[in-house]
């Protein structure tokens, strides 16, 4: 019983790195687990689409303040967007119609997929630390 | 000092919002996020990544977002129709 728990420990820890590493990067937790190529394919993918977002509705759109439910899917990409939402509270970049909409729209649809991501690359790693057991 | 010119005007177009028209056009926005969820949710499938059969992969996904958005599109416009 007790062996089976210190086993799982490391296995919940590095679960937890891998995780850790999927949101602080896009892509993070597929290049911890060596899968190069998909971290270079999620990560392109998920920046560009956040970047699209920001140039066209400016940082204005990560807005903490007066849109917070479009903040919490924002702050999936990575705890980077904190930085932005905190510049972009003051409230110095206003934003309003369709560039505002679009904008929403594309950040935070990058967070979601970067949320895909991260549950994937957490279960690969779990996938890989069983195989390692067996 | 070029290059900080350029660095710099290409920062500062993160901070203001481009124009975008209400018109049917925008409606072509959708077209880069569905190729970023094609490309994203094929990334998470696939079992090796190689660059010409993963391309031809995110077609499917890419394309039925496209067609769904349309059939959508399309049956909301008929209800509307009918209701008012």
């Amino acid at each position: 019983m007790n062996k089976g728990n210190e086993q799982s420990k490391p296995k919940t820890a590095f679960l937890f790195v891998v995780a850790l590493s999927a949101w602080m990067i896009p892509g993070g937790g597929y290049y911890l687990l060596g899968e190069k190529k998909r971290a270079t394919v999620v990560f392109a993918a998920i920046v560009l689409t956040f970047c699209i977002g920001i140039y066209v509705g400016s940082i204005g759109v990560i807005d903490p303040v007066g849109a917070v439910h479009w903040y919490l899917a924002q702050m999936l990409n990575s705890p980077l967007v904190a930085v932005l939402g905190y510049v972009s509270a003051s409230g110095a970049y206003p934003v309003y119609g369709k560039p505002s909409e679009i904008g929403q729209i594309y950040t935070s649809i990058s967070g979601l997929l970067n949320l895909l991501c991260i549950v994937n690359s957490v279960y690969m790693a779990y996938k890989l630390s069983a195989a390692k057991e067996t | 000092m070029h290059v900080d010119i350029l660095f710099c005007s290409l920062l500062a177009s993160f901070t203001s919002p481009e124009s975008v028209a209400v018109a049917p056009l925008s409606f072509l926005w959708m077209l880069p996020l569905a190729a970023a969820i094609a490309v994203v949710y094929k990334a998470t499938k696939f079992k090796s990544i190689a660059p010409l059969a993963f391309t031809k992969a995110c077609l499917g996904p890419f394309a039925s977002i496209i067609v769904f958005s349309i059939v959508v599109a399309a049956a909301l416009y008929i209800i509307t129709y009918f209701i008012t």
